[in-house]
């Protein structure tokens, strides 16, 4: 008898998996979409055949029908694809090998080389290349080690040993970041590891050398992996032919992992949500990205690419991420957009930028607009922030002192403030922010987001089909601040507005799509030059309904009463058992 | 009379149905990440979670009441539960979680919650007639022709195709993540392998707002390569993109004979 029941138990449980598996096969898709491909740097390198010339000229078979569409047909990095490649492709007609297990300056082991074949490389073009079989992989490495005569000339190079891993505690990542200040660190790579150090923006900006100091937040995107030792390596090994040298003999083994550690510590991983939620806020909206209220609400990280689906396309984009925040309140709706951009240079033509993109009516059912600018019939609606504007309108505040004291008198000793601290631009934000907090109290509602410029609201039907709203109707304002790398920008619009026809129009509960698009001026991005995201979700969380709590209470109350009748009736009247069966 | 022993079939039944919604909730979605290969778990969708949930415990009922001897069993666990301390713990266990359960499934269905938006589409949609009839104008041309144009096309190819589609052609370029909707994978089975030629040509020139509604045009960001590339160097990326991904085209069926 238990036997059967056993046997009746094990094989529902399966029917069941069964079916779970059948309708995961069907869904499987639909999840993949959504899934990030982030790779790790494979360790393991086998199957290791014997370099011969035979090997060479299977190799170069390979490599002229897989690799030398980047790399070039001689090596030097120089292929068909290359122009629209950034970073660039390997030249291997010298020693540029990056990830390495030998020494600064060294050439690369065999096996470093299979590692990153294997691997691919993160944020680049460099795919992992699974395709080719272990063998194959081989063969292309000692036809690529051909290019360079160095590979022949010298013999055996030395593994630079990583030792056991130091634990890694508060402590080591405090320590970890005295290093990273004591070590010069910074200069490269930034105060906060946003690559914005001094050495960076100019070997990119004023020189344009193609070194870029990897920005130390993105753990996805570091070269050679991301795990402890893989940072370790690289801080021990250096990386050939840029600033990034070896601190192998300048530092311990122990301050290196202390550094390692300090660096993970920095590094964060992209969490992309897909429905971004608006919280709604008691009272007044945060004014300021540093505002506590943020503190609480949940954000979205868009991964971006350039724009690359209307001529003239654009390959070699700045932004590579997009972070967004969003609160509301019965007026107003306000974003925190925050992205890293290692240089705050503006100019009329290009200056560094960001725009929201919404439908203009809120899609009932499936249809949306065009994910790129609309299309004719379903038109978009643009807020786009430009930071050469905001330097323009900061400006204009600081010489509008008179007129604007006289207007609406009140802030006098604020503006006073201003005008000594506007030799950094940074300063003037944060006093304009810190001004704020004192005359919140006394300002009339209207006054709300008063640093804040009216920025440029358009509809767009299409890439060709833009058009900016007329001065009446621009309804939403936006203040930025760039600070060690990164920008922080806030843009705010009322809920509703006068013009139903060109205006979103904000509601509660729906899905409201959005989409987003940065400019790096510095990196000469305007018009269709920039870094785009599909198309996401904006919601507007409602607020719990007093009724929730009533309806639960009548389903418990409901639930109890059923379970003491049932109960009372079984007990008044048990079943007889049955006599048990032979 | 029946059995003196206390029969605990009911809580055989609560707990069986309780194995099943740990496996769906929490080992499914690790198991589905090893059998289909993924880098993320594969959690159930909730409708599903709800429909096993039902199909559990009608199975269990099926199951108690097979025979009238198990059905009297099945119920009298509900009776008074004399010396057996365990079976009055576990009735009062049940006695307090069956109503909280219910006010559980009051709160969280009459609670505003944010729907999941609906993205459903057709991938491969009906070629239009006008495409229906072009014919690739290499597809007769001698073996060296042929060659140079796979090998022109494998160049243009990495230079417009590779930033979404990728070097191996298999959708992870580096802007491929940027896309909700993936760049197809042309070396899966199930994409460029299981149309014609002309189904990829019409793709390539019209991209995504060349698509049908129910291909959702507004979510692919294929561009339509008609604005820069003429319709010869389209011919020659679906040569060169064929043979980079390692697949063939389906052929034309012959209509005739």
């Amino acid at each position: 008898m238990h036997k059967v029941k056993n046997n009746l138990i094990l094989k529902g449980l399966l029917v069941c998996l069964f079916a779970v598996a059948l309708a995961f096969s069907c869904l499987s898709d639909g999840f993949a979409q959504s899934s990030q491909l982030f790779r790790t740097y494979k360790k393991e390198a086998s199957g290791k055949i014997p370099e011969n010339s035979e090997a060479i000229a299977a190799g170069k078979d390979i490599y002229e029908k897989k690799c030398y569409y980047c790399h070039g047909i001689k090596g030097d990095g120089n292929g068909p694809a290359a122009p629209r490649l950034d970073p660039k492709p390997r030249n291997f007609t010298r020693n540029e090998y990056k990830i390495r297990s030998t020494g600064l300056g060294a050439l690369p082991t065999d096996e470093d080389l299979f590692r990153i074949i294997s691997s691919g490389v993160e944020g680049s073009a460099m795919p992992f290349w699974n395709t080719l079989t272990v063998e194959e992989r081989w063969q292309v490495i000692y036809h690529v080690k051909t290019f360079y005569k160095g590979f022949k000339e010298s013999e055996g190079h030395e593994i630079v040993p990583i030792g056991a891993e130091a634990s890694s505690d508060s402590e080591s990542v405090k320590r970890g970041k005295e290093l990273f200040k004591e070590a010069k660190c910074f200069l490269c790579h930034g105060e906060d590891g946003k690559a914005d150090g001094q050495i960076t923006t100019t070997l990119k900006g004023k020189w344009d050398l193609p070194y870029k100091a990897r920005n130390l937040t993105k753990s996805w995107l570091f070269k050679g992996g991301n795990s402890s030792e893989d940072i370790f390596r690289t801080v021990t090994t250096g990386i050939n032919e840029t600033p990034m040298g070896s601190y192998a003999d300048y530092l311990t083994d122990d301050d290196r992992w202390h550094l390692t550690h300090y660096v993970k510590s920095i590094s964060h991983d992209m969490k992309t949500e897909v429905v971004l939620k608006s919280k709604l806020a008691v009272g007044d909206l945060p004014d300021s990205p540093g505002d506590e209220a943020w503190d609480a609400v949940g954000s979205a990280e868009l991964p971006m690419a350039g724009q690359i689906v209307a001529s003239p396309r654009f390959w070699t984009p700045s932004a590579n991420s997009v972070k967004i925040k969003s609160m509301y309140n019965n007026e107003d709706i306000v974003f925190l957009i925050e992205w890293d951009d290692m240089t705050n240079e503006q100019s009329e033509v290009y200056s560094d930028a960001v725009a929201l993109q919404f439908p203009t009516k809120i899609p009932e059912g499936l249809k949306k607009p065009y994910f790129a600018m609309g299309e004719s019939g379903k038109s978009v609606v643009l807020w786009h922030w430009r930071a050469y504007e905001e330097s323009l309108h900061a400006v204009k505040e600081e010489a509008g002192d008179d007129s604007e004291t006289a207007t609406d008198g009140g802030s006098v000793v604020a503006e006073e403030q201003e005008e000594t601290g506007h030799a950094e631009e940074e300063d003037v934000q944060e006093e304009h922010a810190e001004s704020i907090d004192e005359e919140k109290a006394t300002e009339a509602p209207k006054d709300k987001f008063k640093s804040f410029m009216t920025i440029s609201e358009m509809n767009a039907k299409g890439f060709k089909n833009l058009s900016v709203q007329p001065s009446n109707s621009q309804d939403s304002k936006g203040k930025g601040y760039w600070e060690n790398g990164k920008w922080k920008v806030m843009i705010t619009r009322p809920l509703v507005t006068g013009d139903k026809k060109i205006d979103i129009q904000f509601e509660t509960g729906k899905l409201i799509p959005y989409a987003l698009a940065v400019w790096d001026g510095s990196n000469k991005e305007i018009g269709g030059q920039k870094s785009i995201t599909s198309w996401y979700y904006l919601t507007l969380e409602m607020p719990t309904p007093k009724s929730v709590y009533l309806y639960v209470i009548i389903a418990i109350i409901m639930a109890v009463s059923i379970q003491f009748w049932v109960i009372g009736r079984i007990r008044r009247f048990p079943l007889e058992i049955p006599a048990e069966e032979s | 009379m029946g059995n003196r022993k206390n029969s605990y079939s009911m809580i055989v039944a609560i707990v069986s149905i309780l194995i099943v919604f740990v496996i769906i909730k929490f080992i499914a979605p690790y198991a589905f990440m090893y059998l289909l290969a993924k880098d993320h778990t594969m959690p159930t969708p909730s409708t599903l979670m709800l429909w096993y949930m039902i199909l559990a415990i009608l199975g269990s009922l099926v199951y108690v009441s097979t025979s009238d001897l198990k059905w009297a069993k099945f119920l009298s666990f509900i009776l008074p539960a004399g010396d057996d301390k365990t079976k009055a713990i576990f009735q009062k266990i049940i006695v307090i979680s069956f109503p909280l359960l219910v006010g559980w499934f009051a709160y969280s269905g009459t609670m505003p919650g944010t729907a999941s938006p609906v993205e459903l589409r057709i991938q491969h949609p009906t070629l239009l007639q006008e495409y229906e009839k072009l014919e690739n104008p290499f597809a007769n041309a001698d073996k060296e022709t042929k060659r140079r144009c796979v090998e022109e096309g494998k160049i243009l190819y990495q230079q417009n195709c590779r930033p979404c589609h990728g070097s191996k052609a298999d959708g992870n370029g580096p802007f491929a993540n940027a896309f909700r909707l993936r760049p197809i994978n042309f070396t899966d089975p199930g994409t460029i392998a299981t149309v014609v030629e002309n189904f990829a040509f019409w793709r390539i020139k019209e991209g995504g707002p060349g698509l049908p509604n129910v291909s959702t045009p507004w979510d692919s960001a294929m561009p339509a390569w008609k604005d820069v590339l003429t319709d010869t160097q389209i011919w020659k990326i679906i040569m060169g993109e064929y043979v980079t991904a390692g697949v063939v085209a389906r052929q034309r069926e012959e209509m005739e004979h």
